[in-house]
């Protein structure tokens, strides 16, 4: 472990030790088994472990191919054929193949966990077959839009059908009796179980795109986010995730190290309860507020949001100011309105738009109801568990009472607020959501048959309904892409959600031992958990970085100079080691002292008793 | 451990002095009716406990299936099928009756977050649990017993006024702070001082378990954490101690034990202390019970998978069997301390017996 050599740091010794790369995570995974987990690290180690059959771009993560290089649509949208690469390897040397895609979606279409995790995503599927080799159909009772959109990790038949329906519930998919994880990503799980402090990964040299440039990937587990950042700048670590814009502000100054608060596909928003129903019976149910039922009031608080404030002192400059539900990742999809002023903070405005809609100001100074009656007290909640949360609502409250609306801010553990948003007792809410690569999903939120589910507004439009079955089966972009931003005009103007900025998360990187981080969405995203690995396979030690195989916008494409830093990347992790070790045997031999010299007290004062 | 050890049996042997002639007889049928007695005491207690764990982590408000597929395009019926594995869409009664049948079969369930048995689960964060906190209580027991009894003896005394200052106001950080400081000027290295340890973490991401230098690695990372809880926690002990043999200090033994010409660190150790620590013992004792229910704050900072950490975090889930597993392992645990102190006070103190 600890070599003489490494203090020389001669090049080529250094090409000897493997060269690992430490990433800190600030979330820990939940499960190694691709049909179980939810947390967004353990999308990453399944994103090493395993293949999808389509990935992603890193531009806007749109389809991209991985296991399929091509993919083909029949003309009523019933059928996808895909063709497969015939160069893909599990790791324990048998050949990836049609079959074991078919067996993987096989198992999601058979009901059980699986189906529980990712039925949705086949939604409309009716059989996956795999006539050879090399091909996969998917044959559909419905079109279905969101395909090629397969985030489905692909696992080996050979393997997992020895894991019965019964056993999948508790099945870790982890390393045993130290044989790494089959599977056919760029890099194995040697090391590591869920829920545990550190992940180990080796590479793999076989990888059908391309061995990685370094060795080893290993995951340390922070249960907050400043000592991670410590563990950066002492350089125990090399990359670090889920920054807030202050972490990153304090890291840009350091030796070495490259921090970035990149954009994320997400959104916050302050939501409204537009009309809490008991589903069963249709009767009102709840306790909203009658004028946050209507569409009008609403729209008018759209200008009573000053959404610059919000980002630069509750976001502290990271992110962007908010406008739709579809975040500007996604631009083929996003609506930008042509009016400049359409998010704009302007409380005359709002106080014009409420006269209109009836809720004009009383004698008291305060806004009344339509019939006069007094609108009362708007109950704003926020999230403990979120740093943003109650400073958004402390604003919003702020900024409604200079309307003349009274409202108090209450907070809330998440779980309990999804129980208040169920029950209907609530006037607004501040919450966000993370949308993914294919909008249909975060429309699909908003629907009426989402009421009682994943909607939390309760907002239910026809129009809009019938929108988003429109966009659902339509396989001609285009079109698509209009009915989507038709939703977002209908959206903009019933406002169930004031959407107050697009989220950003910051990470930080030692710059000084690695390079070739490649932004998703690029320019201005993130540089790891991002939609599948293209990263892991990009990276590499710094000084070896060149041109980045060419990659324009990755980050540490170095011209020339900057080999002198780079070569203590690998030497310094040992003298670490040493130290540890070196602290370790004090400290023992420090105990053994003291521990030696109390026997030999207790000794001595046995002598002087029997005296 | 060893003064503990020590401080005990001589406790014990003066008090048999002291009460030989109104004990000496049928001693073990009233001893016998005793433990028993405890013991079915104990058994109720945990009965209680086993109930208690069911039902006070079900009316928590939220919902796992909701909880954990937020943010996921997952459709009723998908939260339906996981209920449904999960055994969440049995009526109350129903699971409550699983649950007793599966807990003194000694299963405790599936975690709803790690998909793992929750057995395996406590017992792979059980033991660096014990590590971190058993270590720090034990150390600020044995530390915290000197600083009071050398506090007490020269009490006003300069070496008194440090301890008693010193200990009080590490009581009164927040054992978070006292944690990140540390990281920052050991761990990172401040000004002149080397940063020497980890900032983090059980063991380094090489370390090999079960070899030497796997078994110093750990204890390398867990220096600075048990330093931390130890501080805080001396307080509590220094305090407890001083203020007991401080109450001794009068006694009308001491000055026959001076009498008798015995040197002055011979009265202390001998008679003083011995009669000053069962107050302090008690305290340790009651500690050394609640070890297994961690230190969350300090696994935080430290980030140490530990059972306080996977306590809370199954709240937020909520993520009933893990919250009942360790429910019912931190109550046994300080149950079954209670009953060890009960049965050996017993034995020391006939007069509890009653």
């Amino acid at each position: 472990m600890v070599l003489p050599g490494a203090l020389a740091a001669p090049s080529q010794a250094a090409e000897d030790d493997p060269v690992t790369f430490v990433v800190g995570l600030t979330n820990e995974v939940d499960s190694f088994n691709p049909f179980l987990g939810i947390e967004a690290a353990s999308f990453e180690m399944w994103a090493l472990t395993y293949d999808y059959l389509v990935g992603y771009t890193m531009k806007d993560m749109s389809p991209a191919p991985a296991l399929a290089t091509e993919w083909d649509t029949s003309d009523d949208g019933l059928t996808w054929t895909f063709t497969m690469r015939d160069d893909a390897m599990w790791s324990d040397g048998e050949p990836l193949t049609a079959a074991d895609v078919a067996y993987t979606y096989g198992r999601i279409l058979d009901g059980g966990p699986e189906a529980a995790t990712w039925s949705s995503y086949l939604k409309g599927v009716e059989s996956v077959e795999a006539p050879d080799a090399t091909t996969v159909v998917l044959t559909l009772k419905k079109p279905n839009a969101v395909l090629p959109l397969l985030p489905i990790p692909i696992v080996p038949e050979h393997i997992w059908k020895d894991v019965s329906e019964k056993d999948i519930k508790s099945y870790a998919a982890e390393p045993t009796d130290g044989q790494p994880v089959v599977g056919s990503g760029p890099f194995r799980l040697v090391e590591g179980t869920a829920g545990g402090s550190t992940y180990k990964f080796e590479a793999n040299p076989d990888y059908w795109g391309g061995a990685p440039h370094v060795d080893e990937v290993a995951f340390r587990v922070f249960k907050s986010a400043d000592p991670a950042v410590q563990a950066l700048i002492k350089g125990e670590i090399d990359f670090v995730d889920n920054l807030s814009a202050l972490q990153v502000q304090s890291l840009e100054g350091e030796d070495g190290i490259t921090a970035t608060s990149g954009d994320s596909p997400g959104f916050d928003e302050i939501a409204f309860n537009t009309g809490s129903v008991d589903l069963e019976t249709g009767e009102p149910m709840g306790d909203p507020n009658p004028a946050v039922l209507d569409p009008a009031f609403r729209f008018a608080l759209n200008f009573a949001v000053d959404r610059e404030q919000l980002l630069r002192t509750v976001y502290q400059g990271g992110g962007k100011t908010g406008t739709t539900i579809i975040p500007p990742a996604y631009p083929d999809y996003r609506l930008e309105l042509d009016d400049p002023d359409a998010f704009a903070f302007d409380l005359d405005k709002a106080g014009q738009l409420l006269d209109e809609a009836g809720y004009t100001l009383g004698s008291d100074g305060k806004r009344t109801m339509p019939n006069g009656d007094p609108i009362g007290t708007l109950r704003l909640a926020s999230r403990s568990d979120s740093e943003t949360s109650p400073d958004v609502m402390q604003f919003f409250q702020e900024w409604l009472g200079e309307l003349g609306i009274d409202a108090e801010v209450e907070t809330y553990e998440s779980s309990k607020l999804t129980s208040v948003i169920l029950d209907g007792t609530f006037d607004a809410f501040e919450w966000g959501w993370y949308v993914e690569p294919d909008p249909d999903s975060m429309l699909d939120y908003l629907t009426c048959g989402q009421r009682g589910n994943w909607s939390d507004s309760w907002y239910c439009n026809e129009e809009y309904d019938a929108l988003y079955e429109q966009q659902h089966v339509e396989m001609d972009d285009a079109a698509r892409q209009d009915q989507v931003k038709q939703m977002q005009e209908i959206l903009y103007r019933d406002a169930p959600y004031l959407v107050t900025a697009y989220s950003s998360v910051g990470q930080a990187f030692r710059s000084d031992r690695f390079a070739c981080f490649q932004p998703q969405p690029d320019p201005g995203g993130v540089w790891l958990l991002q939609y599948g690995s293209q990263n892991y396979l990009n990276l590499r030690p710094a000084a070896d970085a060149g041109d980045c195989d060419g990659i324009a916008t990755a980050v540490g494409a170095v011209t020339g100079s900057g080999g002198s830093g780079g070569t203590s990347g690998g030497s310094s992790d040992d003298e670490g080691m040493s130290t540890g070790a070196m602290v370790g045997i004090g400290v023992l031999a420090g105990l053994a002292v003291v521990g030696g010299g109390i026997v030999l007290m207790r000794r001595r004062a046995t002598v002087d008793d029997r005296e | 451990m060893t003064i503990l050890g020590r401080a005990d049996y001589g406790r014990g042997g003066e008090s048999q002095e002291d009460n030989l002639d109104s004990a000496s007889s049928g001693r073990h049928g009233t001893y016998g009716r005793y433990v028993l007695s405890r013991c079915l005491g104990a058994l109720g207690s945990l009965a209680f406990m086993l109930v208690l764990s069911f039902f006070l982590f079900r009316v928590m408000p939220g919902d796992p299936a909701r909880t954990l597929g937020r943010g996921r395009f997952t459709s009723p019926e998908q939260l339906e099928e996981f209920n449904r594995t999960y055994g969440l869409d049995q009526p109350m009664l129903q699971q409550f009756v699983t649950f007793l049948k599966n807990t003194l079969t000694g299963d405790l369930g599936i975690s709803l977050r790690y998909r793992v048995p929750v057995s395996d689960l406590i017992l792979d964060r059980m033991w660096p649990t014990i590590l971190l906190v058993g270590t720090s209580t034990i150390l600020a027991g044995v530390i915290g017993i000197w600083l009071g009894v050398r506090g007490a003896w020269e009490r006003g005394g300069k070496f008194d006024r440090i301890s008693t200052g010193g200990s009080l106001t590490l009581y009164s950080m927040p054992e978070w702070w006292l944690g990140l400081l540390f990281i920052a000027v050991f761990a990172v290295g401040w000004g002149p001082i080397p940063g020497l340890f980890p900032t983090g973490g059980l063991h380094s991401i090489d370390a090999e378990p079960g070899t030497i230098s796997g078994v110093l690695d750990t204890m390398w990372h867990l220096f600075l954490p048990v330093l931390t809880l130890t501080l805080a926690y001396l307080a509590d002990y220094a305090l407890i101690m001083r203020s007991s043999l401080l109450d001794e200090l009068g006694e009308d033994y001491l000055t026959t034990a001076r009498a008798k010409g015995l040197r002055d660190v011979q009265v202390r150790n001998r008679h003083a202390v011995r009669n000053a620590l069962l107050p302090a013992t008690t305290v340790v004792a009651l500690s050394l019970g609640f070890v297994v229910t961690g230190a969350i704050t300090i696994e935080t900072v430290f980030s140490i998978p530990g059972l306080g950490l996977l306590a809370t975090e199954a709240l937020s889930v909520p993520d009933y069997w893990v919250l009942q597993g360790t429910f019912l392992v931190a109550t046994s645990a300080v149950i079954l301390a209670n009953l060890a102190a009960n049965l050996a006070y017993g034995l020391l103190d006939p007069r509890v017996r009653t």
